[in-house]
């Protein structure tokens, strides 16, 4: 089974909806599980105990858990000097340490078996140094820091952490951000063009998949930085 | 289980762990889990939490990502002892 956080919505919506396509067994966790099209739980990433309340769910039901995606996201474009700090809470909260709680509690259900896999999402707002971006991009340099010594931590029974940072892909986190913008951030990637959700979904699948064993602690820059 | 038996048993897979890995250390109630005092590396931590996740399995769910484990001047991982009564603690409150 695959474990997919923020599974309601943009990438994680999307993620969930490619990997049910290819056959596997999939968990979907959201705030508001409405419109989750597979099996899953109501979870806010941003709490330590609800995480936990999930996996000890998945742990009574004896699943096996193959891969974790941790999809959940919120994003704020604001100059840091105009962005209040319960905002600057929420974002590190739900981005940082979301990925951090999913991450240790979800990692002991495939310790076990010495096999796994997890996903994490920062975004090439690190590589890049994006202007208007700046807390956003603090919590996903927490994200790949976090993800890269993790993914030692985790060498020893064979679960491979990774990080994907996509560009401007076309989602709700985008909404507000104008083409102009878009296309700024877009020219500054090695390939200048602006991916879609299908493309991050290639690389989830690359990812889950055996013929990945041998990356772990690597951040994939969608369109390279 | 009592805590007498989870002892023995904690030191059993300390010492399995230590063999397979050619070390050579004295295992006693008192012996830290954690920190540079600890012989324990972190893998054979997680199979020593692993091995008495199995021996609750029947009988309780041994949680052992708790605020407990995780505290450093509370952790169950002070010692055997600690990890131990920490074990019986569990067994006792879901039964």
């Amino acid at each position: 089974m695959i474990v997919v956080t923020g599974a309601t919505k943009g990438l994680g919506a999307a993620i969930v909806k490619r990997l049910t396509s290819k056959g596997h067994d999939m968990f979907g966790i959201a705030r508001n599980t409405a419109n989750l099209s597979v099996e899953g739980m109501s979870c806010d990433v941003s709490s330590y105990e609800q995480v936990k309340t999930v996996a000890q769910h998945l742990k009574k039901k004896g699943v096996t858990v193959d891969a974790v995606v941790n999809a959940a996201g919120i994003g704020s474009m604001n100059l840091a000097v105009t962005t209040p700090p319960a905002v600057t809470q929420n974002i590190i909260q739900t981005n940082l340490f979301g990925t951090i709680y999913c991450s240790q509690l979800f990692a002991p259900l495939m310790l076990r078996r010495k096999q796994g896999v997890i996903i994490n999402f920062s975004t090439i707002a690190v590589a890049l140094g994006l202007k208007g971006e700046s807390i956003y991009t603090a919590s996903k340099a927490g994200v790949e820091g976090f993800s890269r010594a993790f993914a030692r931590e985790m060498a020893d029974f064979n679960v491979r952490v990774n990080c994907i940072a996509p560009g401007p892909i076309n989602t709700n986190l985008l909404k507000g951000v104008s083409d102009t913008q878009i296309q700024k951030i877009v020219s500054q990637q090695i390939i200048p063009k602006q991916f879609v959700p299908s493309d991050v979904c290639d690389l989830v699948e690359l990812l889950v998949d055996k013929r990945a064993r041998s990356l772990s602690g690597q951040v994939l820059n969608v369109g390279g930085s | 289980m009592t805590l007498n038996e989870t002892i023995k048993f904690i030191k059993m897979k300390i010492k399995e762990s230590l063999k397979q890995d050619g070390v050579k250390a004295s295992v006693n109630s008192k012996m830290p889990l954690i920190g540079n005092d600890s012989a324990l590396d972190s893998m054979m931590l997680i199979g020593l939490c692993l091995a008495l996740e199995d021996r609750a399995r029947d009988e309780f769910e041994f949680d052992w990502t708790s605020e407990t484990a995780m505290s450093k001047s509370r952790s169950m991982f002070r010692s055997v002892h600690s990890l131990a009564e920490e074990f019986i603690k569990q067994q006792r409150a879901q039964q």
